[in-house]
């Protein structure tokens, strides 16, 4: 009996041809997001690509300097002897790191596009080439780009309130509802067969065209976990749509009339997707403000002045001390410049920390709070599992940030000694010079993060669909 | 066959329908004469369990409709005073569509049989509804009663704003059905109709069946007299 109804519920469908003009807009919404996704990835990629091409051609023209140097047969100046560990770290041998954009980054361009992928990292302290203070808050959900996640967050939902908001209503309205409720069928089934056709043609085009198109954009769907994180998207994106389709079923079930429906179920909407996430926002940047991008720049600058009064205080004080070390112009034979560099990179540092200390726990707290209370909206849940499968979410970033952490000691801890010990570099040393290697982030961590969120989207959906299916049995045909 | 059994209604304090004893047997016709406002829906509607009794019950083949809402609907066929059927579908494909739902399987041919029988021509079965009058809506509404071999039909207010010939063509399928065996209750304005076709009528008025008579008992002439009367306070 399903099938029949489905069958004809189809043929009505069809000859409304509304649903479909909003189906086909969602179609190319859908396709505009992922061909946007892909070019951001491909982007992405082409700047890595270039950044590591600068980087070996430099090391080539670098060998082949010392080689000149070494020889004889060329002069420089301290600052441009790639020789001198300080010139080298600080300066002429910077390497980068790198976070290649996830296999199914164009699911979903989220931060991606304010948060630095890359930096060149050197021996002076973190802040100087990491200007990651600027965070934008996670739950900025409508910043950013057109992409697939904007279209699957904002419009998805918006076609199936326009594909269900009149589902029974309509029916009701037309007096066709009384003449089937004649017939020994039940309102549940009746509505059952109605959802279950509309959710399969909208859930069919959105998941189809999604794949598709990310699939046409060049997703490394063949990387290792791609195939379970685009398992679990589609999950996401099937739980999330079966929120707003039971939303519309609990509407149609208050007997109301079709245009209090669409006008409630818009209301919900724009609760729920844009000013739930919103008012969170601005609550979350009221109740643990971030110092000042203006503050902890200032301080940076003020730290950075002290350091280098002191430094040159201590400069000229060596000078006097010994007038025979002051620069000879000659190459290799540079003053301690290495060693105060150093020092003033630490006295800079040390300043610096309690100001970013401050930073990063307000911003710490805020992702706290964000967690806890993203489940006051589906719309924010699905949001950040979206980027976390995509690999633009905030978990991925903070894991990069640590890996860029970890790789700037090692870039340190093998320069500084050399600095101190004024040991010079050889072609040999550039062989052992320490390497990054982006090591992916923990695919078990994002899929255990992921099918929590799948948890938690069932959540509204229980709370919603048990009165829902209680007030559809009070539902009253006449009278 | 319909059976009401100290059936009351109210709504909010106002009472729509005090309690009513009524039965309907097999090939009886039962007209339901009244205002507009008496009780005539509200008394439909409590057999469809389309509203709830606030007391007594609405039994259809001895079935209580509230108990069993899907077993006795299988038994019933409904037809409105409009049959509203979907505008974008051929009156078939209507036909097709309702039958199923009472879980019936039928060929195209079995249902094209079945809205001749109801009196559609046979043109007029693959055309949309949309293009139907309300005489043709209501031969597809008792396709749909002859396909699910209903044993008790409601009707209300079937023939208002039909023409008396389409009136007339009506009231012999209900003749036919009822021969057949089906209880009919129709509640109607058309006194003529009730005098027609019914076998019983009763007269309602503010939510009391104030009185029944048997209709061969009756005059036209009287019938209307009496149902004057009793619309006087």
């Amino acid at each position: 009996m399903l099938a029949q109804i489905m069958k004809y519920e189809w043929r009505n469908l069809q000859a409304d041809r509304m649903p479909f003009a909003v189906a086909a807009i969602l179609g190319l919404a859908i396709a505009y997001g992922a061909a946007n996704g892909s070019n951001w990835v491909r982007f992405q990629q082409s700047n890595i690509d270039a950044a590591l091409k600068e980087q070996s051609t430099r090391m080539s023209s670098i060998r082949a300097e010392m080689a000149k140097l070494n020889a004889g047969e060329k002069k420089v100046s301290a600052f441009a002897d790639p020789r001198l560990p300080q010139s080298f770290g600080r300066n002429m041998g910077l390497h980068y790191v790198v976070m290649p954009p996830a296999p199914l980054g164009s699911l979903a361009v989220g931060q991606s596009d304010l948060q630095p992928y890359y930096f060149k990292v050197s021996t002076n302290s973190k802040e100087t080439f990491v200007n990651n203070d600027e965070i934008e808050n996670p739950v900025h959900l409508l910043a950013g780009r057109f992409d697939l996640a904007f279209a699957v967050l904002y419009l998805f939902p918006l076609v199936i309130l326009a594909f269900s908001y009149n589902i029974v209503s309509a029916e009701k309205e037309a007096g066709t509802l009384a003449l089937a409720l004649s017939q020994p069928v039940g309102l549940g089934r009746l509505i059952t067969a109605k959802v279950v056709l509309r959710a399969m043609f909208v859930f069919a085009v959105s998941i189809l065209i999604s794949v598709a198109g990310v699939a046409a954009g060049g997703a490394a769907l063949s990387a290792e976990g791609a195939l379970p994180r685009l398992l679990l998207w589609v999950g996401v994106t099937v739980l999330y749509g079966a929120f707003w389709f039971v939303l519309a079923i609990g509407m149609n079930a208050l007997g109301r009339s079709s245009a209090t429906n669409a006008m409630v179920l818009a209301g919900v909407w724009l609760l729920l997707v844009v000013i739930i996430p919103a008012v969170l926002n601005v609550a979350v940047k009221a109740m643990y403000p971030v110092p000042s991008r203006i503050e902890l720049i200032q301080a940076i600058r003020v730290a950075g002045e002290e350091s280098t009064r002191e430094g040159s205080k201590l400069l000229a004080r060596y000078m006097e001390d010994h007038p025979e070390m002051a620069p000879a112009g000659s190459s290799g034979s540079a003053p301690d410049f290495g060693t105060l560099l150093v020092a003033l990179n630490d006295a800079t540092e040390r300043k610096v920390r309690p100001v970013l200390a401050r930073f990063d726990h307000q911003l710490q707290q805020q992702q706290q709070f964000v967690e806890r209370f993203r489940y006051v909206s589906p719309a924010i849940v699905a949001q950040s599992a979206i980027q976390d499968l995509a690999g633009s979410g905030t978990h991925r970033y903070q894991h990069f940030l640590a890996q860029v952490d970890a790789y700037h000691r090692r870039w340190r801890d093998y320069f500084v000694p050399r600095i101190l010990r004024k040991q010079q570099l050889t072609g040999s040393d550039l062989d052992l010079l320490p390497q990054f290697t982006y090591q992916q982030e923990d695919n078990a961590a994002v899929m255990w993060r992921c099918t929590q969120a799948l948890g938690s989207l069932c959540v509204p959906l229980i709370l919603l669909g048990v009165p829902a299916m209680l007030a559809l049995r009070r539902y009253r045909v006449a009278g | 066959m319909l059976e009401a059994n100290q059936l009351s209604k109210s709504y909010n304090g106002t009472t729509a329908l005090h309690p009513l004893n009524l039965k309907v047997e097999p090939g009886e016709v039962f007209c339901l004469l009244g205002a507009n406002g008496a009780g005539k829906t509200t008394t439909i509607n409590l057999f469809l369990n389309f509203i709830a009794p606030s007391s007594g019950m609405a039994a259809v083949g001895g079935m209580d409709v509230v108990k069993h809402p899907l077993e006795s609907k299988r038994l019933l066929a409904y037809i409105p005073e409009q049959v509203m059927l979907y505008r974008n579908l051929t009156g078939l494909e209507n036909l097709d569509y309702f039958t199923s739902l009472a879980g019936g399987k039928h060929t195209q041919n079995e249902l094209r049989g079945f809205l001749e029988e109801a009196g559609l021509a046979r043109a007029d079965a693959d055309k949309r509804v949309g293009a139907y009058s309300k005489g043709m809506r209501q031969k597809v509404g008792i396709a749909i009663a002859i396909a699910k071999k209903a044993r008790a039909l409601l009707l209300d207010e079937p023939t208002s704003g039909l023409d008396p010939k389409a009136s007339n063509e009506f009231s012999q399928l209900l003749k036919k059905l009822s021969g057949d065996g089906a209880a009919i209750l129709m509640a109607t304005h058309d006194l003529f109709r009730a005098k027609e076709t019914g076998s019983r009528c009763g007269i309602m008025k503010h939510g009391h069946l104030v009185a029944t008579y048997a209709t061969a008992d009756l005059g036209h002439a009287e019938l209307e007299r009496i149902y004057l009367e009793h619309m006087h306070d």
